[in-house]
């Protein structure tokens, strides 16, 4: 008898998949349990974040290759969405690193469970608040410290980077400072 | 700066959850299933980095049978006791 999947549109999580996850009936991601994995998770998750943050700027960085103009925009292109696959992939993980504990509602969590993800959403909080003062003095002092002139910036990259790392940054929070998930 | 771990800054509650539990030969998840937590909370618990509320400490001690008083105390519990 299968009942009703319910999902949490506003959590971005549904029942079964939480259920699942916090049961420990699929070993294929038992490799990601250990804290030291979910730290090396994390940090691959961070650089790649700067890396999708950055690319606006990737075209103005010196290479060797002796390329077309228009063969150049194609493999900025291409790199591009790999990374951007890659940062989804890596949001995935670790979403499952931490059995979805940082997304989950109350109802799908046990107390400690509940104090653990508000604890992270809580650090997430302040560090989001440090990344957008960060991003509004890059945007106050940047044009007059010359720091970044690329040509064609339309800060589409920026935008997605901050999406992505206000989705992931509870996860993060809770991969790196939990000894056990 | 790196974030303290999560241990439980507060006053620990002292517990002999796991010598109840072993002496009834259930499992950590055995013991969960009963009181509606995960299993690693049952871990958290018996290693004292986590301190229950009222309502978990009632629930842990009918499902094993014994009074609040004598699985949980404020101070350390003496061996054999």
């Amino acid at each position: 008898m299968s009942k009703k999947n319910k999902i949490y549109w506003f959590e971005g999580v549904t029942e079964k998949g939480v259920k699942a996850l916090l049961s420990d009936e699929n070993s294929k991601y038992k490799w990601l349990r250990p804290q030291r994995n979910r730290r090396v998770l994390v940090v691959l998750m961070a650089l790649g974040l700067i890396s999708v943050a950055m690319g606006s700027y990737w075209p103005t960085l010196k290479t060797n290759l002796k390329l077309s103009d228009g063969t150049l925009v194609v493999v900025y292109s291409v790199t591009a969405i790999f990374v951007i696959f890659a940062v989804l992939g890596g949001y995935t993980l670790l979403r499952i690193s931490v059995r979805s504990i940082a997304d989950a509602p109350d109802e799908l969590l046990d107390e400690r469970q509940i104090k653990v993800r508000n604890t992270s959403v809580r650090y997430a909080y302040y560090a989001m608040g440090y990344i957008v003062l960060a991003l509004l003095s890059l945007m106050f002092f940047g044009p007059e410290l010359k720091m970044f002139q690329p040509e064609g910036n339309d800060g589409s990259y920026l935008v997605i980077a901050t999406l992505f790392t206000y989705a992931s940054m509870p996860s993060m929070v809770m991969a790196w400072r939990e000894q056990d998930i | 700066m790196l974030l303290p771990m999560s241990r439980n800054p507060e006053e620990p509650v002292y517990n002999r959850i796991e010598e109840a539990r072993t002496s009834q030969g259930l499992s950590r998840q055995e013991l969960a299933d009963k009181v509606g937590v995960h299993y690693q909370t049952i871990g958290y618990l018996e290693r004292e980095e986590y301190s229950p509320s009222l309502v978990l400490a009632l629930r842990i001690a009918k499902s094993l049978n014994q009074e609040v008083s004598e699985l949980f105390s404020l101070t350390q519990f003496k061996k054999g006791k």
